[in-house]
């Protein structure tokens, strides 16, 4: 089976720094694979070398996704090439925007099944995946946490609040992951030094059909605001102890 | 001149610090340091994800890596905090068959070196004969067609675990010890090895050992390279293994400074971090400046090493200063960590007990030099 795994190329979480009026300042964050992403793209490779199949990676941003080290470290991870929708629009995309390139370069390219992450590191929306498969009129689903392909046939599992629900899929299919779906593999030096020798083909927007407008107005983003710790030690679970936390928590409301 | 590292080497140290934290190994190696136990399972995930390959020939399975990658691999690992002694690319094991062995022992020994296994116990020094290594009085006789060692090793690193032994032994072929020394690889579980485990101040992880040989039988072929050439052959690997143990050096001394560093920006006392009081920066400083000189020298002789020099002089100034410049900084690395980085719980208690040795073996700091100093001087003449 031909698969896709989409990912999005991520402010590295660990260098974002909180600024005193709770924005956000990235300027020393380094940019990396989504985390999440990491999932959909091992999963891909293991359905494809499972079947048979060629798997294919997608991504859309500015010219940091070709970044010529994280092309290496998207394709160190077992893919046989990729796909690049770059324009320096797409940094600043909404979920649709994005949903929409990534759907049109999907038409584009011959697929089975298409992967997505459970949600974005950054902004974590958790709805691209599923837009793109509306936007593909294909089958779509997510918090898929099994994928087992068998004679042409996709058996999904979900995992819900309180059941695993066991589906069956036709392939093209749509999917995103949940973030226990596998363990990401680490790559080798092989993998990092054949990395640097697989195909890359860049498209720009005019290629894919160009950028939707957005029907979301970003006003700000925001940290939730800190505080400080109290410091209160509630030593036993008596009733008293117990009334004494709820009326402190009622205070700091 | 580009000090910069490849996107690859870049790439492989991120993957290498994955394995790192996948496997929580900071409270793993402190529960196999306190237990004295080889670290297993740290050796596993490394193996799995292919670093024990670095530097060994794609014929063997391998993926063959420069000596600068597999420096700065070695070197991150270290400052990651992993237990110097069990590191699991053993280039000077690999470069050593691979330049003296025959295809058989060859095959063998990278075998188990892809595994992650160390492959041989280095059988060299004895007993009487440590830094004067013309003293070594084990024996390898021919007697119809065999030959027969005899003798005691001492200081043998993974004598327990590695599979084989490379052993110095004198031929009795010329009365010149130097071109009378004979190199023999045979299994450590032979008839006549016994093993006796040293009881050491640190590398709890990694037990060294005396070795026995008693009337132990190897065939000829059994020879490591040329008879009468085991002293030249060592001197090699020597250089080689110089490197690896000065990486492990820069690294030990990084891991140590990094937790010290930041300890001393958050530690208050007299109502301000004792970072701010200028003793302390002093030391900070003094230990960043030997951390660069070591990394410094450090690659400058790899590079040398790559591109084809010479490095018996770098070998020997690169393991002296490194030797030196790391045990200061993990010292003062303690000081400034004060009660705590006396007690197992700080790491670097650890460090400080295990990197002590690197100013001893393979070497001592004296014995550089010793032999830098006479080569310097040759040189200028």
């Amino acid at each position: 089976m031909d698969t896709v795994a989409c990912y999005k190329v991520v402010p590295d979480e660990q260098d974002i720094v909180v600024n005193f009026d709770n924005t956000l300042n990235m300027d020393r964050a380094k940019s990396v694979i989504g985390e999440y992403d990491l999932m959909a793209i091992e999963e891909v490779v293991s359905i494809a070398d499972a079947t048979g199949g060629r798997a294919v990676l997608l991504t859309a941003g500015d010219e940091r996704v070709t970044d010529s080290k994280l092309v290496k470290a998207a394709l160190s991870r077992g893919a046989a090439e990729l796909y690049a929708v770059v324009d320096p629009a797409l940094a600043s995309a909404d979920a649709f925007q994005t949903a929409a390139v990534l759907a049109a370069a999907l038409r584009k390219m011959k697929f089975d099944v298409a992967l997505f992450g459970e949600g974005s590191s950054d902004l974590y929306a958790q709805q691209v995946g599923s837009l793109v498969g509306f936007l593909l009129g294909a089958p779509v689903l997510n918090a898929v946490s099994r994928i087992e392909v068998s004679d042409g046939k996709i058996a999904i599992e979900r995992t819900l609040e309180r059941e695993v629900e066991v589906l069956e899929a036709v392939s093209p299919v749509v999917l995103s992951t949940t973030a226990d779906i596998n363990v990401p593999r680490i790559p080798q030096l092989k993998d990092i030094l054949a990395a640097g020798k697989k195909p890359m083909t860049v498209w720009s927007l005019d290629e894919v059909g160009g950028l939707p407008a957005s029907s979301v107005e970003t006003v700000s983003v925001l940290a939730p605001a800190s505080i400080e710790r109290k410091m209160v030690v509630y030593e036993d679970a008596s009733a008293e102890s117990i009334r004494a936390l709820a009326s402190d928590i009622r205070a700091l409301r | 001149m580009d000090f910069g590292k490849t996107e690859e080497q870049e790439l492989l140290l991120e993957s290498l610090k994955t394995v790192y934290e996948r496997g929580d190994f900071d409270t793993y190696f402190k529960e196999c340091d306190q237990n004295h136990e080889y670290p297993q399972k740290a050796v596993d995930s490394l193996v799995e994800a292919g670093f024990s390959a670095l530097g060994i020939p794609e014929e063997f399975g391998g993926t063959p890596t420069d000596i600068m990658t597999q420096i700065m691999v070695a070197e991150e690992a270290h400052a990651l905090g992993y237990p110097s002694l069990c590191w699991i690319n053993f280039s000077t094991e690999v470069d050593d068959i691979l330049a003296f062995g025959n295809e058989a022992q060859q095959k063998e020994i990278l075998k188990y070196a892809l595994q992650g296994i160390k492959p041989f116990t280095l059988g060299f020094t004895e007993p009487q004969a440590g830094s004067d290594s013309a003293a070594m009085a084990t024996t390898a006789t021919k007697r119809e067609g065999k030959v027969y060692v005899n003798g005691n090793k001492t200081f043998n690193t993974s004598a327990d675990r590695a599979p084989y032994m490379l052993c110095v032994c004198r031929s009795g072929i010329n009365e010149n010890p130097y071109k009378d020394f004979s190199m023999y690889l045979f299994p450590m579980d032979r008839p006549g090895i016994t093993i006796e485990k040293l009881d050491k101040i640190g590398n709890n992880m990694c037990g060294t050992y005396e070795v026995h040989l008693d009337n132990v039988e190897c065939d000829e072929s059994d020879l490591v390279g040329v008879e009468g050439r085991g002293f030249y052959q060592l001197m090699k690997n020597f250089e080689v293994e110089r490197l690896t143990i000065c990486a492990a050096n820069v690294g030990m001394a990084r891991c140590a400074y990094d937790e010290a560093v930041k300890y001393a920006g958050q530690r208050e006392q007299f109502g301000k971090t004792i970072g701010s009081f200028q003793l302390i920066q002093e030391k900070i400083v003094d230990m960043k400046i030997k951390i660069e000189n070591m990394q410094n020298m450090l690659y400058k002789a790899a590079w040398k090493k790559m591109n084809g020099e010479s490095i018996s002089i770098d070998s020997s100034l690169v393991k002296r200063y490194t030797g030196q410049a790391a045990f200061q900084v993990i010292d003062d690395a303690m000081q400034i960590m004060g009660g705590i980085g006396y007690t197992h719980d700080c790491r670097i208690s650890r460090l400080w007990r295990d990197q002590r040795v690197y100013r001893i073996m393979a070497g001592t700091e004296e014995i550089m030099v010793h032999t830098a100093g006479r080569a310097l001087i040759k040189e200028a003449q």
